[in-house]
């Protein structure tokens, strides 16, 4: 099979993303434009009410200012690095049997799912930019315009360690069936540790240092750190490199996974 | 003529627990569950020459749909051997999957939220078919099916009937040499059921295929199928043509018989029989083998006025055949 057909084939599963997705427009809107606007207003009143109760000055080293930006670009960097809806669609699809659609035709499960994903994310996330861009320029937060593709990238980036995640969690529903609560447990997990809850400036130096090597930082921490100035082009990198290690280690876990899966696999519900 | 399907002691078991009723074994299932092997597909010898056209049938839970998905690559088997178009199926090469189809009459291949014309388009990317070529195509399958109309809705808003129209052509766009079939009219309307039968036994006819078809409609079976096997608690029963089928098994005919008057006494017909003195309209079970015995005793009880002689469908001559299979080898339904 030649690359170009490969090309042809996911640029058709990014299209049924679209299409599908677009099929219901209010679900699609609310997706893409009321999510990230709610959380972000949730995340800038918490910081409003942490500065007012400590009577403003600085927070490990960083003003209010800096906190705000941090939290209207957390909102909308980890609304794209996290994983439900297709990761219950993935589990929904072994327990169903929808699966056996896909194990019939020369098509991977993991590339059919990846480009939907990528496509969706990249379609919302378009849309979505325009609002922490908005609010970044009217209330002068720092962010350096500069960096946004840079963030981009290590976004895009990780999309695919968020694949590989959910593709690993998918497979034990071929043992388990029912395994929609490990993406709650997981997504909770990255709650923390991405930096999503609280920047990780806030943790020990200690723990601080740890959870930045880890790949998980680079869902939240590393580009909104990186384009809202508290962290430089070498921790940028840093987030590359453990993204790829952790892409790597899931991606290959997920591989093994999906082997013993489809051994088992009794062909549900056809 | 070369063999398209070779299994050499295939077979399948997998496994299940005991789920007694109430909330407290259900909490005590947290810890303790007791695991029990079920054997889905016994071991399984079959050879399948390319172009044959074979109907599986058997009852629910038989094991007939457990054979089709490891032959199409679906699910692993717990041992044995299967070739199809020389691939081992379960290894889901690109080369095989490209050469084979199997439709489940059960389950949704196309995608739910787009119309058919887009999930071909989608098709034809995923088999690498040229996209004029494929319009054209599921166009002409479409007007075969007289489904044309619909082509451009979404799959969520189309009858049972219509979208068992659109997943037929789905799995026929890139010319499988190898199609499964499994229940491909389960739950549809006569009409479609006739529309859809039409269709595949033109489209055989036309291309030659090798097909599987199951199904719980015998009529399937006896217009589409040239050999039958049977299949009962995961072992094949019987192997051979729809015809000797029919012959082999102890038929059961119908014989309608009216009297120009009524019977003045009662008729003792053997096996529990008997024809009830003053009736003149009777209807007696017989088999093949009684048939000729049985008919020369009735005409010579008194005047005939009318007499005909009823074929048992092919539907009763296979259930009463899966039963006697039952009681013969008790031992298969002890899995």
């Amino acid at each position: 099979m030649s690359y170009a057909n490969i090309w042809r084939r996911n640029l058709g599963f990014i299209r049924l993303a679209v299409i599908t997705n677009l099929e219901y427009r209010i679900n699609f809107l609310a997706d893409a434009v009321a999510q990230p606007l709610f959380s972000s207003m949730i995340e800038l009143v918490l910081w409003f009410a942490v500065f007012r109760s400590i009577g403003g000055g600085e927070l490990a080293g960083f003003s209010r200012e800096y906190y705000l930006a941090y939290a209207l670009w957390a909102a909308f960097v980890a609304r794209i690095t996290s994983n439900w809806m297709y990761e219950f669609k993935m589990i929904e699809d072994v327990e169903s049997g929808a699966i056996n659609g896909l194990l019939v035709r020369p098509t991977s499960f993991f590339e059919y799912y990846l480009s939907q994903f990528m496509g969706y994310k990249i379609l919302t996330a378009v849309i979505s930019l325009i609002f922490p861009l908005a609010v970044a320029a009217y209330f002068h937060l720092p962010t350096i315009y500069s960096r946004i593709p840079g963030m981009l990238l290590l976004v895009t980036y990780f999309l695919l360690l968020v694949h590989c995640l959910s593709f690993c969690i998918t497979t034990l529903a071929f043992k388990f069936n029912k395994v929609w609560s490990f993406t709650v447990a997981k997504n909770l997990g990255l709650w923390l540790v991405s930096g999503e809850l609280v920047p990780l400036d806030l943790f020990p130096e200690a723990w601080r240092s740890f959870m930045v090597a880890q790949p998980f930082a680079s869902a939240v921490y590393v580009p909104v750190g990186y384009v809202t100035g508290r962290i430089g082009h070498t921790a940028l990198l840093t987030g590359f490199a453990s993204t790829t290690v952790g892409i790597l280690f899931f991606g290959t876990l997920g591989a093994l996974l999906w082997r013993r899966g489809l051994r088992i696999y009794s062909g549900t519900g056809a | 003529m070369a063999l398209a399907i070779r299994t050499e002691g295939l077979f399948r078991s997998y496994e299940t627990y005991d789920k007694p009723e109430g909330v407290w074994n259900s909490v005590r299932g947290l810890w303790n569950r007791k695991y029990i092997s079920k054997t889905a597909l016994q071991s399984t010898d079959l050879e399948i020459h390319s172009g044959q056209i074979v109907g599986l049938v058997g009852a629910n839970g038989a094991g007939k749909t457990t054979l089709l998905k490891i032959l199409s690559g679906l699910i692993h088997p717990s041992g044995g051997e299967a070739r199809v178009l020389g691939h081992i199926p379960w290894k889901r090469e690109e080369a095989f999957l490209r050469r084979i189809s199997i439709l489940l009459g059960q389950k949704n291949q196309l995608w739910w939220d787009i119309p058919a014309a887009d999930s071909f388009e989608l098709l034809a990317r995923i088999y690498d078919l040229p996209m004029a070529r494929t319009k054209a195509r599921s166009l002409e399958l479409a007007e075969l099916l007289d489904c044309t109309h619909v082509l451009h809705t979404q799959l969520r808003r189309l009858s049972l009937g219509e979208r068992m129209k659109m997943e037929i052509i789905g799995s026929l766009l890139h010319e499988p040499e190898v199609l499964f079939l499994d229940e491909p009219t389960i739950g549809l309307d006569v009409v479609a059921q006739t529309r859809i039968r039409t269709f595949l036994s033109e489209y055989v006819r036309e291309r030659k295929p090798t097909v599987i078809l199951t199904s719980h409609y015998m009529d399937d079976i006896a217009r589409l199928a040239s050999r039958l096997l049977l299949i009962s608690k995961g072992s094949l029963v019987y192997d051979g043509t729809v015809q000797e089928f029919m012959l082999k098994s102890e038929r059961e005919q119908r014989v309608v018989l009216r009297y120009a008057e009524p019977l003045k006494e009662k008729f003792f017909l053997g096996d529990g029989r008997n024809l009830e003195a003053g009736g003149q309209e009777y209807t007696i079970q017989v088999t093949s083998k009684e048939l000729p015995e049985m008919v020369r005793r009735l005409t010579q009880q008194a005047t005939v006025q009318e007499l005909k002689i009823e074929e048992a469908d092919f539907e009763d001559v296979i259930r009463k055949y899966l039963e006697t299979e039952s009681r013969v080898h008790p031992s298969r339904s002890n899995h």
